[in-house]
């Protein structure tokens, strides 16, 4: 910590002080003990505030990270304006922490990079907690857990649960974790075709490029519309983080604390219930298990 | 010794015999502080000196030794505080919380294993511990769970977000306990084989295991970690404080011996007197309050490393592998036992087991594989929260041994998991079963529980050494301060008294 290496000068100025009064018994020790004093007090202040490091909490704005084509997610309109569940869970939370919000579009495939190099402070994208993912970043939340499910066309009778899509063509969006948890969690033999985003997915899906399009729940409900339909057999816990630089754990801890005045207030119900209730899917309106902010190894050490 | 008079005193003459060996020996009063400079010192000594009278300056002195060592006190008090506020934090609330919290989890947790585990036998009396002894390990667990639920109101105190929490958990329960009651009677009443039991009683459980596990015990994790955030804020700011308060102890302290010597310096002079005892006693309580103060509050400092860095940071992750250790076993009862939710509770069952050991690997095949092999091999350089245990340099006596022990019980029972997750997919399930019941996770928790308690231990001792070397501290430092303030008093009124 910045507090302990700052120490030593400050130690060493008191040992000079108190030789130098020992050596001025006659007329002028308390003129130096004051100039030491005024020394060490011009020191101290300077001691504290190097402690505090980059962190969210130092930042005038927070740039958040979030999607752009993601209906109910992170939708980008024409004006550039964001809309979305993630958006306003960011919204809340930057309010929480007292800073005024810009939006940045996040990829999947650049959201680790966004955050390492300082282009967003947060990223807030539908970004599922992986243990591979927690080696590069770190994560705020979960703060919503949703389900991997899988879009169909509507006439599609074959599929009725995830192992059904042995030998069919599966969208894979670089960078997303969906299609990893199909083929190599569950071994399922599936032909990827990979894609950019899911709204590149469903249409693919539509012209009939791909068979199906597997991800979160949350996700799917934005697309499916006529024309595509839901199989309705989760077999994941998606944890939706937020994403921050590993090592910022003052953030990642008030962020936590956001998400739990978020439940408790009762705007994440009002929320879940503004972009959700109509899809039908059950939502749980209780505060999900954190993930923690300053377990990895690394993250201790700085 | 008597000290030569200064140039300022008129009538001393200048005494060659007692002048020390300074740069200008030959010039008369000004050699006296060697370091000080010969003639530029005393002018302004001069200048003040003709508008002040003797006794105003025996005043003025005694007022400053006075102020001074009141600075000492303040100073001494403040950063005792912060020690004590530190070792409060750590040692009697949040750190005792962390325990309580994680109990709980422990607990709850291990109420819905045992009713999974209920289910899976069904009718069978043959399997695993028997049906008499879960249901007894159920009713302990629920006890344990309200007393830790209490506990963890009462350590929560003024804080009403965390008081809110532990509210809802207690309201929760009660409602799980009347869900988990209906499960198994209706289980009773199925008479199923081993194996997932009749969609009716499965129904009744997924409302069980559901509210367990997506309310309550989300909420008692949390409250672990939010224990151990209020920790890690007030070791840091406490350390802090501390060192700081060390620095200006020994500010303090110099100011004041300074101002006492001076005094002692004048006295001799101006009455031609060897030595003014009662001042010199002051000067030595104060130096002996500075550098004692100075020691303690280092002693202090180490404590709250020791206890923070060799045993809260362990106890709080290994409670955390625990917590989520406990249902990792759950969830392979689970598995078992409803096969529509088979894939989400096995991917939950890897997602977690690289929370609390991480290796990279796609699936579990590759996480068994991989885990075999890097815990044969005897590095210890992983990540997860037995990664954040073997950073923290394993220095703890007996430790090594109890996280190795940790760390093959922990390989023995994801090999039993392996095994039980092929006997499902052959269609052994009631092998299955006897599996999932085996005493691999058993032997596995005692050992985490085993190092744990090593590291429970060096958290107490550091706090209880912390809390012992602070003994005394209330009471001292004013009376060691309300002391060196009578002794001057005592010294100068003598003096002032000739002036009357």
């Amino acid at each position: 910590m910045v507090t302990l290496t700052r120490t030593p000068p400050g130690g060493s100025g008191h040992g000079r002080l108190r030789r130098s009064a020992g050596r001025a018994p006659g007329g002028r020790p308390l003129r130096r003990a004051a100039a030491a004093l005024a020394a060490v007090a011009v020191l101290v202040p300077t001691a504290v505030s190097c402690a505090v490091g980059t962190s969210i909490l130092d930042k005038e704005t927070l740039v958040v990270g979030v999607k752009a084509d993601q209906p109910a997610l992170g939708v980008k309109a024409s004006d550039g304006r964001y809309s979305g569940f993630d958006v306003d869970v960011a919204t809340y939370i930057a309010g929480r922490l007292g800073k005024p919000v810009r939006f940045v579009t996040a990829p999947s495939a650049q959201r680790e990079k966004m955050i390492k190099n300082g282009t967003v402070d947060l990223v807030v994208a539908s970004y599922s907690i992986t243990a591979e993912r927690k080696t590069k970043v770190a994560f705020g939340g979960p703060y919503y857990v949703a389900h991997q499910d899988t879009l169909v066309r509507s006439g599609e009778s074959g599929v009725s649960n995830v192992r059904d899509l042995r030998g069919r063509k599966l969208c894979q969006v670089t960078g997303s974790n969906s299609w990893k948890r199909v083929k190599e969690e569950r071994k399922i033999p599936v032909d990827l075709v990979p894609a950019a985003s899911y709204s590149e997915c469903v249409e693919d899906l539509r012209s009939g490029k791909v068979d199906a399009v597997s991800t979160d729940d949350l996700i799917l409900t934005g697309f499916a519309t006529s024309g595509t339909k839901i199989v309705n057999a989760p077999f994941s816990d998606e944890r939706y983080g937020i994403g921050i630089r590993t090592g910022d754990v003052d953030g990642c801890e008030a962020v936590n604390k956001a998400i739990t005045e978020m439940y408790q207030d009762g705007t994440a119900k009002k929320l879940l219930q503004k972009w959700f209730a109509r899809s039908g899917l059950a939502l749980t309106f209780t505060v999900p298990q954190f993930e923690g902010c300053a377990e990895a190894a690394s993250a201790e050490a700085e | 010794m008597t000290l030569p008079a200064p140039a300022s005193a008129p009538a001393a003459p200048p005494a060659p015999g007692s002048a020390p060996a300074g740069p200008v020996p030959g010039q008369p009063g000004g050699a006296v502080v060697p370091a000080a400079g010969p003639g530029a010192g005393p002018v302004p000594v001069r200048r003040a000196l003709r508008v002040r009278t003797v006794p105003g300056w025996i005043r003025l002195l005694a007022g400053l030794a006075v102020a001074a060592v009141l600075l000492v006190f303040a100073a001494v008090g403040l950063a005792v505080g912060h020690a004590r506020e530190g070792l409060r934090v750590i040692g009697h609330t949040a750190g005792p919380q962390v325990v309580t919290t994680a109990d709980l989890y422990f607990a709850l947790s291990d109420m819905d294993a045992q009713v999974a585990a209920l289910l899976l036998t069904g009718r069978e009396s043959g399997l695993g511990p028997g049906r008499q002894t879960m249901l007894d390990r159920y009713d302990e667990r629920r006890s344990q769970a309200d007393r830790a639920v209490l506990q963890a109101a009462d350590l929560a105190g003024g804080d009403a977000s965390a008081q809110a929490t532990v509210q809802a958990v207690l309201d929760g329960l009660g409602r799980y306990e009347r869900l988990a009651a209906r499960a198994l009677l209706l289980d009773e009443r199925s008479g199923h084989p081993a194996g997932p039991p009749p969609q009716a009683v499965l129904d009744v459980y997924r409302q069980a295991t559901d509210l367990m596990r997506l309310d309550l015990l989300p909420k008692a994790y949390n409250l672990t970690l939010d224990s151990g955030t209020i920790v890690r804020r007030a070791y840091l700011a406490e350390l802090s404080s501390v060192q700081q308060g060390r620095l200006w102890v020994g500010v303090a302290g110099g100011l004041a011996l300074a101002v006492l010597i001076t005094l002692q310096v004048f006295l001799s002079r101006r009455f031609r007197r060897t030595l003014n005892l009662p001042a010199l006693a002051a000067t030595v309580v104060v130096a002996a309050l500075t550098v004692a103060a100075a020691v303690v509050l280092q002693h202090e400092s180490n404590v709250l490393r020791d206890a923070k860095e060799d045993g809260f940071n362990s106890v709080l992750a290994l409670s955390r592998a625990r917590a989520i250790g406990n249902t990792l076993h759950g969830d392979e009862s689970r598995y078992l036992l409803d096969p529509q939710r088979a894939d989400t509770y096995e991917q939950v069952y890897l997602d977690k087991s690289q929370a609390v050991l991480y290796v990279e690997a796609g699936n579990l095949d590759k996480y068994y594989a991989a885990l075999d092999q890097r815990i044969s091999g005897n590095k210890i350089d992983f990540l997860g929260l037995f990664g954040t245990e073997a950073a923290g340099g394993l220095s703890l006596p007996g430790q090594f041994p109890a996280f190795r022990s940790v760390l093959t019980g922990y390989q023995e029972f994801q090999r039993s998991d392996r095994r039980l997750r092929q006997l499902a997919t052959s269609g052994a399930r009631r092998a299955a079963v006897s599996e999932a019941m085996g005493p691999a996770f058993a032997s596995y928790d005692d050992a985490l529980v085993k190092l744990t308690a090593l590291h429970r231990k060096a958290l107490d001792a550091a706090v209880r050494d912390g809390d012992a070397a602070l003994g005394g501290w209330n009471w001292l430092p004013p009376a060691a301060a309300l002391a060196a303030i009578l002794l001057v008093l005592v010294g100068v009124r003598p003096r002032l008294a000739e002036y009357r």
